[in-house]
């Protein structure tokens, strides 16, 4: 009894610690990181329209900065979200598609991905896949997002023309837009069924609606938030929680998919994978 | 004594959820490469191709018996290097020079086909990061 009151004690003792001196103790520990969190920067710019500008180069992280392969990086500047602060719920599957996904072999699983196969990330998972920054360009009209991985481009047009009555399927869909006070919302359907949404097998039928929420609260943070409805794949809509992408310097780099061996090396495995069946 | 040690535990527990992040999304280490055969490569930098999704790099490598095998080793996509300050220029200036590398090999035994995870040039003694050697 005396030792587990003991551990208790222990536990309340650095639980408490942590939770005083939790900001201070880590803005002092940010110190000694090379790149760290940045900062918001002042208000975000406007459009003439008096709307925010979501113009910029963004990159997936709250560093301003690459911080792939680097050390010296503060663990915080790394996150696009705290799962602790705002946590990310896994989608509700229906059950034949669980099924589908748990049936698939690790090789299968990893020839999905979109970084392996060199198809285009697509919507949502442009937003939710994509370690390389996006640069977007804002008028009152019209959004254009560049995206820096295999150089893929989606416009989105936010002058109140209505959708096309019968989409073709597009990988980034066919979109409408509208204001909520600050928020840029964009709705999308007629997706092309080929891209996952997660590389986590999480496929998508024709019916999936996506959902995008953009908000700039600050100059150097844009947070953009997913919604997918798919009635057909999940029981409920999934959200993601509200992700930032800090502004970067404007160096944006070439990438055509061009020496893809990955195909070639794991189709041998896949062949291996079969012969062990 | 056993007090203090439990308090070490909670401290390195706490440690862990404070410091833990999620993983970006990134094709798979562990489905090609085989983290049980890592090692330690030295030898002659002889080639590099600078392209998407990965660079690749080779480097002629003498095997105990003595003989060379020009190995390929596989690096991050380009963007990553640029960004975490690696140039193609860098491995221009070392083509015909002494390089390490920490690297593992393909799971499907591909021979002289390995995963870069650091690289040290013998020129300028920096360890790079080259690739992710786990999930």
């Amino acid at each position: 009894m005396r030792s587990r009151l003991r551990l208790g004690g222990a536990c309340v003792a650095v639980l408490a610690l942590l939770g005083a001196r939790h900001v201070p103790s880590h803005a002092q520990a940010a110190q000694q990181y090379a790149i760290r969190v940045m900062p918001p920067g002042g208000p975000a710019p406007r459009l003439p329209d008096g709307h925010p500008d979501l113009s910029g180069h963004w990159l997936p992280n709250s560093a301003g900065e690459g911080v792939s392969g680097r050390d010296g990086v503060d663990p915080a500047a790394r996150r696009q979200f705290d799962p602790k602060v705002t946590p990310e719920a896994p989608p509700a599957f229906q059950p034949w598609a669980e099924a589908k996904i748990k049936a698939m072999t690790p090789v299968e699983l990893e020839l999905s991905k979109s970084s392996v196969n060199c198809m285009p990330r697509g919507l949502p998972a442009i937003w939710l896949q994509n370690p390389y920054s996006t640069v977007i360009v804002h008028t009152p009209a019209m959004m254009a997002q560049l995206y820096e991985v295999l150089n893929n481009w989606r416009l989105v047009y936010t002058d109140g023309r209505p959708a096309p009555k019968d989409p073709e399927p597009w990988f980034h869909g066919t979109s409408t837009t509208h204001w909520d006070r600050d928020t840029l919302v964009v709705d999308s359907f007629g997706f092309d069924e080929r891209t996952f949404v997660t590389p986590t097998g999480w496929f998508h039928s024709d019916a999936m609606k996506v959902t995008e929420r953009y908000t700039r609260p600050s100059k150097n943070y844009l947070i953009v938030e997913i919604t997918v409805d798919d009635s057909k794949v999940l029981t409920r809509p999934w959200k993601s929680a509200p992700r930032r992408w800090t502004l970067g310097n404007g160096e944006v780099y070439e990438f055509y998919c061009t020496n893809n061996r990955e195909l070639d090396e794991l189709g041998k495995l896949k062949e291996q994978e079969s012969y062990g069946k | 004594m056993k007090s203090l040690r439990t308090a070490g535990l909670v401290i390195v527990a706490a440690g862990v959820l404070l410091t833990a992040v999620p993983s970006s999304a990134h094709h798979s280490f562990a489905a090609e490469f085989d983290a049980s055969k890592c090692r330690d490569f030295s030898g002659t930098l002889t080639k590099v191709e600078w392209t998407n999704p990965h660079g690749f790099f080779y480097v002629d490598i003498k095997d105990p018996d003595g003989t060379v095998h020009n190995w390929s080793f596989q690096t991050y996509a380009l963007i990553t290097l640029r960004r975490a300050g690696t140039s193609l220029q860098l491995f221009k200036d070392n083509i015909g020079k002494d390089v390490w590398v920490r690297g593992c090999t393909a799971k499907n035994g591909k021979e002289h086909y390995a995963a870069a995870g650091t690289l040290k040039f013998a020129s300028d003694g920096v360890v790079r990061q080259m690739g992710q050697l786990q999930d």
